[in-house]
């Protein structure tokens, strides 16, 4: 065991929160925010549907996927920023405590 | 018996034989193979195992069909059930992958110390989980029946059966690798179709891209019959009501516990992150899909059926009017049936697919299989969150602690069988229509697990007397809306039962965070608890101080 500066892990902490953040507020305005104006959006086409339903049939899925990839594969980045290695998490994560 | 009986037959019977060896193959040997498939299963094929347990008959049978019927309005469906995985995979499931628990109720009672609290989690997840499993279970019933010309009732209890007996055997790690088979066997029936019939309308076999073009002539088509456009906005409720589903359809499916359940079976919190980008891109499969059966579909009826002479009309509609699924009325008695003389029953869209492009006997065999699969694999895991519930949170927890491997495995394995049985039972004369059903139990775990789980994992300030109230505030508001508005015609802002469960969050939100500030907070050890699902696996929150695990030394004990 070796000791982390609260400062480091702190950054560590502050980093994956604002990725997430970001994520759900770009995932938020693809759904909600395009329901929202719905009306306003129908005058314009992606592939010869209207631009509102398009994006509730294809736009907003996409996007979400395309949003978990980058969060899997930017968070991996973070952990091997932070000296973070995954056969350790797999050792400790298997050899649980709690499993009763 | 005619061939598409005998080939509908072989391709259900092979599939019910793959899963049942699956099973025995994966038998579960001690109580962590039972409960999380001894926590090894590789990220991707979580993913599909996520899809399959995830995607339901109603997603499978019936979501084309409600997106057909709604038309833009029934997209809330489609994003809420997947946004929900942004909610589950951003917010949830790595952090509870971290703390290491069996159950969720198991989560809930450790992280906020409460006896109370595991035992309202563990009751709340058998009636959620019961719910939803009726509508599979009439779901598979409606299938077999349909496919092999006997009544519905032997279809669900040869279903119930079925589950009964492979769940009890492998427990979450036969479900699991059952679940990845009946993932592989849905996609494949669900996909087919559509991309002939994509083909044989548009001569593009890519469904996704082409179905913008059938939508444009469907546009010139409703204007014709003067109708009101498919694509418009809220037809079929108001917009408030359209964010409502929205919402309660992604939160719930961030609470639900099977689901959640899913992502215990991966070795790390990366795991569980992977797990989720999968499951989303697996499900997206099927829901980028749907619509562009729903177009096909609506195009073919408008063009094909419609405007035919009553006693010219194709083929394939024969069997669909006998069994009641289209209603043709020619009330003006023109001799014409006319569009708005056609009643067409949601779960039509799919299931009539084969039929109306005329793919032949295997692949309407296929599809059966297909429906099956994606009854069953949900099914499965919801009778394994029950079994969970009843072996694990209450009978091991908190009334026998002493029992030994052996005697939880078969309390586990007995729980599983009764709880599919009785499912089966209920499901013989299924209350209300499947979409109602489900929907009612995503507001009822948006409103029950989404707070409890959010403000366990990001709040340490939560407490035990916080989580309680909040999850019966939440709950009784959510009944509450429910009944109101389903039998009392009362409504805000014209939002319906389906989407309680925005009220039924957000008093279970405030409840919670008022009275946890307003009783004694949690004790030092939960909340450092708490802190440490910050950091990944590696790293310990201990004291105010991070350690970082890097194998040299003993880690100091607490």
């Amino acid at each position: 065991m070796k000791k982390i500066d609260k400062k480091v892990a702190d950054a560590y902490f502050r980093t994956r929160t604002t990725l997430i953040m970001s994520f759900l507020a770009i995932g938020a305005i693809v759904s909600f925010g395009v329901v929202l104006v719905a009306e306003s959006l129908t005058e314009i086409t992606v592939m010869g549907i209207p631009l509102h339903y398009y994006m509730g049939a294809q736009g907003a899925i996409v996007t979400f996927i395309i949003l978990l990839f980058l969060n899997a594969i930017i968070s991996d980045r973070i952990d091997k920023k932070y000296g973070i290695d995954e056969s350790r998490n797999e050792s400790i994560g298997k050899g649980n405590p709690i499993d009763h | 018996m005619d061939s598409q009986f005998i080939v509908s037959f072989a391709f259900i019977l092979a599939t019910f034989g793959l899963y049942v060896g699956i099973a025995i193959y994966n038998k579960a040997k001690v109580a962590s193979d039972f409960y999380v498939a001894g926590r090894g299963v590789p990220a991707i094929y979580n993913g599909m195992a996520i899809g399959a347990d995830w995607m339901s008959a109603a997603s499978f049978i019936g979501l084309a069909g409600t997106v057909m019927i709604l038309g833009y309005d029934g997209l809330g469906y489609i994003m809420g059930w997947t946004g929900g995985y942004l909610l589950l995979t951003f917010l949830l499931a790595p952090q509870l992958r971290k703390y290491g628990r069996y159950t969720v109720p198991e989560f809930i009672g450790d992280r906020y110390d409460s006896n109370v609290a595991r035992l309202i989690a563990a009751v709340a997840t058998i009636i959620i989980s019961f719910t939803y499993s009726i509508g599979q279970m009439s779901g598979s019933g409606i299938v077999i029946g349909r496919l092999l010309e006997i009544d519905y009732r032997f279809g669900t209890m040869i279903g119930a059966v079925l589950i009964a007996v492979y769940a009890a055997l492998g427990g979450m790690k036969g479900i699991t690798w059952t679940q990845v088979a009946q993932y592989v066997v849905l996609i494949t029936a669900y996909l087919i179709p559509v991309i002939f019939m994509s083909l044989q309308l548009t001569n593009n076999p890519l469904p996704w891209v082409s179905y913008g073009e059938v939508l444009e002539q469907m546009k010139v088509l409703d204007a014709e019959l003067g109708i009101s456009d498919y694509l418009t906005p809220f037809t079929n409720g108001t917009k408030w009501q359209f964010i409502a589903l929205m919402f309660t359809l992604m939160a719930g499916t961030a609470g639900l516990p099977h689901v959640i359940v899913r992502f215990f079976t991966v070795s790390t919190m990366k795991a569980a992150r992977w797990s989720g980008a999968w499951a989303l891109l697996f499900i997206g499969l099927l829901y980028l899909s749907a619509p562009a059966y729903a177009a096909f579909s609506r195009f073919i009826l408008m063009t094909q059926v419609a405007n035919s002479p009553i006693n010219a009309l194709p083929e394939w509609t024969k069997s669909w009017v006998d069994t009641g699924k289209l209603i043709i009325a020619d009330t003006n008695a023109d001799g014409i049936l006319q569009w708005t003389e056609l009643q067409i029953a949601n779960d039509i869209v799919v299931m009539a697919t084969p039929e109306i492009a005329n793919l032949g006997i295997f692949v309407i065999g296929l599809m059966a299989a297909g429906a099956m699969a994606a009854a069953l694999s949900t099914a499965g895991g919801l009778m394994m969150a029950i079994s969970s519930s009843l072996s694990h949170d209450i009978y091991f927890r908190s009334i026998n602690p002493q029992a030994t491997d052996k005697k939880r495995l078969s309390v586990g394995r007995w729980s599983i069988i009764i709880a599919s049985l009785v499912a089966g039972v209920v499901a013989l004369n299924p209350p209300g229509a499947i979409t109602q059903i489900v929907a009612w139990a995503f507001a009822l775990a948006a409103a029950s697990f989404f707070p409890a789980l959010l403000l366990g994992v990001w709040w340490k300030r939560s407490n035990a007397a916080g989580v309680i109230s909040g999850m019966i505030v939440g709950l009784s508001v959510t009944l509450g809306y429910i009944f109101a508005a389903k039998y009392g015609g009362f409504t805000i802002l014209g939002i319906i039962d389906t989407g309680a469960g925005v009220f039924g969050t957000a008093a279970a939100l405030i409840t919670n965070i008022v009275v946890s500030l307003a009783t004694k907070p949690p004790s030092k050890k939960i909340q450092e608890e708490v802190q440490d699902l910050r950091y990944p696996e590696q790293m310990t929150y201990r004291d105010g101080e991070v350690w970082l695990d890097n194998g040299e030394d003993i880690p100091p004990t607490k």
